[in-house]
């Protein structure tokens, strides 16, 4: 490691961030505020830079605060004045939220559908209607990654897309804008996609993970109902931009896609587990059982008919638990402490109208989320909403749901940069595209986004909260 | 220190060799290519690749060398825990019945190429053979998206259970 590489400067601005509260003294700020602004400057910077991995750093905020803001920690044993210290298994125990568990059903759910290709056949069936006109088959894909995207990552749905399109590029002259097209179809319905359902993105988990800690329970229907809409509007005229921005020039395409569906008794299984758990969080309100409990069905399920074994378990992708568990616990200590609430109140919101201050989270988080995570984007935001939404200062109309939705909905929306998404990454990686093309279109797609996110908020979203 | 992966050409006629350098020249700024005239000049290049942190990821070698033969090469690197999962390929016109089977069987032989071969079919082997190497090798496989065999590619990706973080 060099003395002076990204990583050890990284470091050092992150343990000299930890240190600034030490030495400052913030009035109006309690000590336990000073510790919890501590952990956010190295959580942020951390996170920001990433000299460690994004879960490490996760893990790092909840060791943080179980060891200096719990009740069983070194600082605060003992009730103060203006620090009541959360007990250290309110830290631990983001680990079990209900939406980190809701994560855990859809991360088996599309282990399996992957290991048994259910995602495979079931986009070579949805694809058949679309027939062999380039912007119908555009449309088809962009439709059937998006619906995959809000079930499984987007980041896989976009690799077994990415198998699909790859035959129709490598047939397509290459001087048909027809193959920008594509390959940029793919990843953007897949991060719109991801935000139609709870399961669909982390930065969705985030969102819900921050609401539950305030006490409000978002049902699987009910955030279906409020992103769905959001997510078909964005998703049609993301098809449009494409198909005005790289016209086809090709007539007609043959996607000659193979496959069947296996029939083996597991696969069968698999399907009928797959089926009935969608089924069951769709219809939430009907039957009332929470969709992180019914997400243990999958789990149970699959665990006991030996389809998800022991590899299958290991290699969950628990890196994305840590890191919201790591985001919400953080959100926790802003609050309790009081520091959240200080960083409110110091800026004069009264003077802002609630459609400024929609638009202000909105593009704040698209604008972050270009360069960063959506997910760290989202964690960093979140609690900052929360404290706004609960202090009362941002007046009538800009209720807790509502702002972190737009900030949710927006971190998915950034879409310009290669280093943007992962789905943007593997397009790019295809080489069939250059960044100027993906910068273009995915500003276009953002500026609508923000625009339909800013409408949502005014129009939609209160209409369905109230 | 930025990791490579080598193509190692192991050919002692000099008109062949750069036949095949020639051949492979659309994979150079990818897949660094080193050679060797013989057996130990190929040994000499192989420690200092694994010395600088680097890999082997194909070898293609001629069987009919100066001193030690082709075969007993790919032999050695089997045995070798840094170059046992490196591709390797006999490109050769006359290596007998038993020299093939002994390099099927102890060097767990990739692929075999009669010479003279066709471009194509070079190219082909090539990438099939890369495109299984970074598969099993590499974590990350998005920078060999343009060069290999980028639906393979694409299709490990998928199970290599990603997310979106």
């Amino acid at each position: 490691m060099k003395v002076f590489s990204k990583q050890s400067v990284s470091i050092l601005l992150g343990i000299i961030g930890f240190m600034i509260p030490f030495f400052l003294n913030i009035s109006g700020l309690s000590e336990a505020g000073h510790v919890a602004l501590s952990i956010f400057f190295i959580a942020a910077i951390f996170w920001m830079l990433e000299p460690v991995p994004i879960y490490a750093t996760s893990i790092l905020v909840i060791l943080l605060q179980v060891f200096f803001l719990s009740k069983q920690g070194v600082l605060f044993p003992e009730i103060t004045a203006d620090y009541n210290p959360n007990p250290y298994t309110d830290f631990i125990g983001t680990l079990a939220n209900p939406i980190i568990i809701l994560f855990l059903g859809g991360f088996v759910l599309a282990d399996a559908a992957v290991k048994y290709d259910l995602d495979k056949n079931l986009t070579r069936l949805l694809l058949k209607p679309f027939g062999s006109k380039p912007k119908f088959i555009i449309l088809g894909l962009m439709a059937v990654t998006a619906v995959l995207s809000a079930f499984m990552s987007n980041t896989a749905t976009t690799a077994m897309m990415m198998t699909v399109i790859l035959p129709i590029i490598a047939k397509t002259d290459l001087d048909d804008p027809l193959r920008i097209g594509l390959a940029l179809s793919i990843p953007f319905a897949a991060n719109i996609g991801g935000i139609a359902t709870p399961i669909g993105t982390p930065p969705n988990a985030v969102v819900i993970g921050a609401l539950s800690t305030q006490g409000i329970n978002i049902a699987f229907t009910e955030w279906m109902i409020l992103a769905a809409p959001l997510v078909m509007l964005v998703l049609i005229a993301s098809w449009l931009i494409l198909l005005w921005m790289f016209k086809p020039k090709s007539g007609s395409l043959s996607m000659d896609m193979k496959g069947a569906f296996q029939k083996n008794s597991s696969a069968i299984l698999v399907y009928f587990v797959f089926g009935a758990t969608v089924l069951l969080w769709i219809t939430e309100s009907f039957h009332g059982i929470g969709s992180s409990i019914i997400a243990l069905i999958p789990v149970a399920a699959l665990a006991l008919t030996g389809i998800l074994d022991k590899d299958g378990i290991r290699q969950l992708p628990w890196e994305v638990l840590w890191l919201v568990a790591g985001g919400i616990s953080l959100g926790i200590s802003m609050e309790s402490t009081g520091l959240a609430e200080w960083i409110i109140t110091s800026i004069e919101w009264s003077a802002f109208s609630t459609l400024f201050m929609i638009i202000a989270f909105s593009l704040v988080a698209i604008v972050m989320s270009n360069f960063l995570s959506n997910t760290v984007s989202a964690t960093l935001l979140i609690p900052l909403a929360v404290s706004l939404a609960k202090s009362g200062v941002a007046g009538e109309g800009f209720s807790l749901i509502l702002i972190s939705l737009v900030i949710g909905v927006s971190a998915s929306m950034a879409m310009m940069l290669p280093i943007s998404t992962p789905p943007n990454a593997i397009a790019m990686s295809t080489g069939t595209l250059k960044t100027k093309h993906m910068t273009r279109a995915g500003l276009v797609i953002g500026l609508f986004g923000l625009l339909m996110v800013t409408l949502y908020a005014l129009f939609y979203w209160p209409l369905i909260l109230n | 220190m930025d990791e490579k992966i080598y193509i190692l050409i192991v050919e002692d006629e000099l008109e062949v060799m750069e036949a095949l350098i020639k051949d492979l020249e659309k994979f150079e700024s990818y897949f660094p290519v080193e050679t060797a005239n013989n057996v130990s000049e190929a040994t000499e290049v192989i420690d200092y690749i694994i010395d600088h942190g680097h890999k082997i990821g194909l070898i293609l070698c001629d069987h009919v060398l100066p001193g030690k033969n082709g075969v007993d090469l790919l032999i050695d690197m089997q045995n070798r825990p840094e170059t046992m999962k490196s591709k390797k390929v006999l490109v050769t016109g006359q290596a007998g019945h038993e020299d093939t089977i002994l390099a099927i069987n102890k060097a767990d032989l990739d692929h075999y190429i009669a010479k003279p071969w066709g471009q194509e079919e070079l190219e082909r082997v090539v990438v099939n053979e890369l495109t299984d190497f970074v598969i099993a090798n590499e974590k990350n496989l998005l920078p060999y998206m343009q060069i290999l065999d980028a639906a393979r590619l694409s299709d490990a990706l998928r199970k290599n259970r990603m997310t979106d973080h």
